[in-house]
């Protein structure tokens, strides 16, 4: 069964039953050094940098799912309130997390 | 055929030639930022606010909102977590004006302009990927910002001053 995600208290249309505690999935990500030099001589005239728009999304995708893994191991079928939270981590690497409410739900 | 001598030449004027491109390349693509830098961003801008104005009226309002219950949606069916980002960046000509600023303080005005586009264009994006993805309305809309892909590296701080917008909701059906 796939596991629901949202980031309210609650899933629409269920009632959880049980928590499970706090799921987290993180992943660190650093640029390839062509493509940063890349982006750099694409900004002249500012705006978006797709190649790290990319990137992140990957990234941020990537932590999401090992959240829900997490998830599926405590034996949850959903996850509410699903956070996100960003840093820098040692020159030119981000680091992505995802965390968010174990929790199982049922119909109704 | 070339002598020995001719080869030795040849060398040191395509060194030369390759000093002087390298050279010249950087302050040529520093005025082209200066001249071009702000036409570029005036036709993102307007270009996202024609984007806007199509959505507001395909969805008669708006379809994204930070409340945690629906406005317009009576029975829920479907729910999942909805993301979407964009990473932006100041012109080499902004970059260097907002140095000069920080020298005396106060409102770096060529910063401002990259924000608010980036963060007007985030949310667009997620207005569009509701629609693409069939979502009726997202609810709980957050929008977070970050400074990613650091330099911290010999003192020099985010080199490129990039930023990263993310925005994410609840779409619901």
């Amino acid at each position: 069964m796939e596991m629901m995600t949202s980031n309210i208290e609650h899933i629409p249309g269920f009632t959880i039953t049980k928590s499970l505690g706090v799921a987290t999935g993180s992943t660190v990500r650093a640029k390839h050094i062509g493509k940063d030099i890349l982006a750099g001589l694409k900004n002249i005239v500012g705006g978006e940098l797709k190649a790290y728009t990319e990137l992140l999304m990957e990234a941020r995708t990537e932590a999401l799912g090992r959240m829900m893994m997490d998830a599926g191991q405590r034996g949850a079928n959903a996850v509410v309130n699903v956070r996100f939270a960003t840093s820098s981590v040692a020159g030119g690497a981000a680091e992505l997390f995802a965390y968010g409410t174990a929790v199982i739900v049922t119909e109704g | 055929m070339f002598e020995s001598g001719d080869v030795g030449e040849i060398l040191v004027y395509s060194l030369i030639l390759i000093g002087i491109a390298f050279g010249a390349f950087f302050p040529l693509a520093f005025i082209y930022s200066m001249l071009f830098g702000g036409l570029h961003q005036s036709k993102m801008f307007k270009q996202l606010l024609a984007r806007e104005r199509h959505v507001a009226a395909l969805v008669g309002g708006d379809n994204i909102h930070t409340l945690s219950t629906p406005i317009s949606l009576d029975k829920i069916t479907q729910s999942s977590l909805v993301m979407t980002n964009i990473t932006v960046g100041p012109s080499w000509w902004q970059l260097f004006l907002g140095g000069i600023k920080s020298i005396f303080g106060g409102n770096i005005q060529s910063f401002d302009k990259i924000l608010a586009y980036g963060r007007s264009e985030v949310i667009q994006r997620l207005r569009e990927q509701a629609i693409g993805d069939g979502w009726d309305e997202v609810i709980n809309v957050r929008v977070e910002t970050s400074m990613v892909m650091n330099k911290i590296k010999g003192g020099k701080q985010n080199k490129l001053g990039t930023l990263e917008f993310v925005a994410y909701g609840t779409g619901i059906r």
